[in-house]
């Protein structure tokens, strides 16, 4: 706070910074407390309950869905982080840094609907193409390589989520001199070596967010995974069919607010665990800077 | 502990003496991989679909050809008066987002110590960690004329009649683009406010200068590249993000990416590709234009 500022006025503005905060999680904070009622919403007497929740669990589908859910943020995540690390090492060292970063950013600014559709055209074509080839070669190989199925789902995730990890992880990489490489390198160690010794530890943090990150939006992701999957159903795509179809029912309830409390769970434990390793450093740092007085 | 390498003498590696070894001229490649992948999946498949949208209709699919009928279809039938419709209430959005939102990114650049900025911003982020369906499902119940706003409203004495036109309307659709894109015009200000330094602050007061003259004669021209990418986010994705009409909105609350969809599910490939093609080039245009302006490659700075 500067010495200019009325700490009054400077209360009044923590205040408005909470307050909206609180009215972006407002809706979700009310699906929560819908979800517990066991006389759904708009009943006029609450009555707590975990029935709801209980009925997602012995559900089928949406069993079979939380599988594939969790199988395409694995596999994303396994691709498109190691990718957004070697386009931010690539971007780093490029002399032209306009056509990656457009390139890697663009998907940010290209709504979901208008890359779904034109990935799902372009696939089908690319689809059509690859039976031709296969035909004019008399060979069966190329027939389901870009139908839509797991894969397409994937591609079109990956692209939907390297621009966050990009940004991560060089934010990350801001801190990291390059210098250190160098020095590496000259005492002989390999490019690898350098990497995986000298910088990796440095970035980590940044590239273990990047992944908790990429799982988080491909769980929560609907219009571009509904468009380019194949005959599987994820968490959101039955949720949504659900939604559409009966309205939301108390069972839907439960489901949105589970998956927001893992989502929450999930974000709030790596905040936490940073802030509580950040302060273990320092004080290994401060324990160190103090002269021993014994 | 570094192994001591063979190829090495006195410590030092011999310049030039050999050719790049075959691995490191792979790494070199993996490196390129990911901007390979962008280009093959996301670049190719987009400009294509200025040549998918001149291809002739057929029953379930299209085939090569050309012809103008998706543009027809779109630009003289009441789809354009939608699309120019959801332009208006898109910008409508991202002035309300601007309003609400860029006061604290100045709030947190200029009052709050730098090491708790990043921790202060990452609140922003906590509302993304929820599905953007569940986050526009459940203002349903919030908007609904029984719902949490009409009930808190008619309790504080606010209104005595439940306000109908909350939910299904433009209002909703536009109060749905303010809950989902306002945190962006946040991040984007938060980087914007970079440029700005803290000392800019000390020399206005010194100066006696008013806050509206340090916003607009100060703070908004070197801020200026970071606004224009937020404003740019929201106003697309306003235009693109078909859940939120399809959701939130009544009759008329129609955008692109909702005709884009609705043409996929009628089965008209060429059509949705040309909503495709135009929404693209909108947004070229928009970063085009912004780019020529501001130069917009200064909002990454902080980050190269």
């Amino acid at each position: 706070m500067n010495e200019y500022e009325n700490p009054w006025f400077h209360g009044l503005k923590w205040a408005y910074l909470l307050l909206v905060v609180l009215t972006l999680m407002a809706p979700v904070l009310y699906v929560m407390y819908i979800s517990f009622n066991a006389n759904g919403f708009g009943a006029n007497e609450y009555v707590f309950t975990l029935e709801w929740y209980g009925l997602i669990f012995s559900d089928e589908l949406l069993i079979g869905a939380l599988r594939w859910t969790l199988m395409l943020a694995i596999v994303v995540t396994l691709v498109a982080v190691p990718m957004a690390l070697l386009a931010a090492k690539y971007y780093k060292a490029a002399d032209n840094k306009l056509f990656p970063v457009f390139l890697l950013l663009a998907p940010l600014f290209v709504p979901p609907d208008i890359l779904g559709s034109a990935l799902l055209v372009s696939f089908k074509n690319l689809n059509a193409v690859f039976i031709w080839i296969g035909d004019g070669l008399g060979t069966s190989m190329f027939d389901s390589w870009f139908r839509l199925s797991f894969l397409t789902a994937t591609i079109g995730l990956i692209i939907y989520t390297i621009p966050y990890s990009f940004v991560v992880i060089l934010i990350t990489m801001g801190r990291y001199r390059k210098e250190q490489t160098e020095a590496a390198r000259a005492c002989g160690a390999s490019g690898w070596r350098a990497f995986w010794d000298i910088e990796f530890p440095q970035i980590r943090a940044g590239v273990f967010s990047a992944s908790a990150f990429t799982v988080i939006l491909v769980f929560n992701e609907y219009t571009r995974t509904s468009l380019l999957k194949g005959g599987f159903d994820t968490f959101t795509t039955v949720l949504i069919s659900q939604m559409l179809n009966t309205g939301m029912s108390p069972q839907s309830y439960a489901m949105s607010a589970m998956i927001s409390f893992v989502a929450i769970a999930a974000i709030g434990g790596i905040i936490i665990l940073t802030l509580i390793r950040a302060e273990a450093l320092a004080r290994i740092a401060r324990g160190k800077a103090e002269p021993v007085m014994s | 502990m570094v192994s001591s390498p063979t190829n090495v003498t006195n410590g030092v590696r011999p310049v030039g003496s050999m050719q790049t070894p075959l691995h490191e001229r792979l790494a070199l490649w993996a490196f390129r991989a990911p901007l390979i992948f962008m280009v093959l999946f996301f670049a190719i498949p987009m400009a294509m679909t200025v040549v998918f949208s001149v291809f002739e209709r057929t029953m379930f699919w299209m085939e090569p050809g050309f012809t103008l009928t998706a543009y027809e279809n779109f630009f003289f039938s009441a789809r354009l008066g939608n699309f120019l419709n959801s332009m208006k209430y898109s910008l409508i959005s991202v002035a309300i987002c601007f309003v609400i939102g860029f006061p604290i990114s100045v709030f947190v650049r200029k009052s709050i110590p730098q090491v708790a900025q990043h921790r202060v911003v990452l609140l922003f982020i906590l509302p993304f960690m929820v599905s953007e369906i569940i986050r526009v499902f459940a203002l349903r119940p919030v908007l609904q004329r029984n719902g949490l706003m009409n009930t808190a409203l008619t309790n504080m004495g606010i209104i005595d009649e439940p306000i109908t036109a909350l939910l299904y309307t433009h209002t909703s659709v536009v109060i749905g683009e303010v809950m989902s894109f306002l945190p962006f015009i946040i991040f984007s200000g938060f980087l914007a406010m970079e440029a700005v330094p803290k000392f800019i602050f000390e020399v206005c007061d010194d100066l006696g200068v008013g806050p509206w003259r340090r916003f607009k004669d100060v703070i908004l021209p070197l801020a200026a590249p970071g606004i224009f990418a937020g404003s740019v986010f929201i106003f697309v994705n306003g235009l693109g993000v078909a859940l939120l009409p399809n959701i939130l909105g009544g009759a008329g609350a129609v955008n692109a990416g909702l005709i884009a969809t609705q043409a996929i599910s009628a089965l008209d490939f060429p059509l949705a590709m040309a909503v495709s093609a135009i929404m693209m080039a909108t947004l070229m245009t928009l970063l085009w234009i912004g780019h020529k302006l501001f130069d917009l490659t200064k909002i990454l700075t902080p980050l190269s």
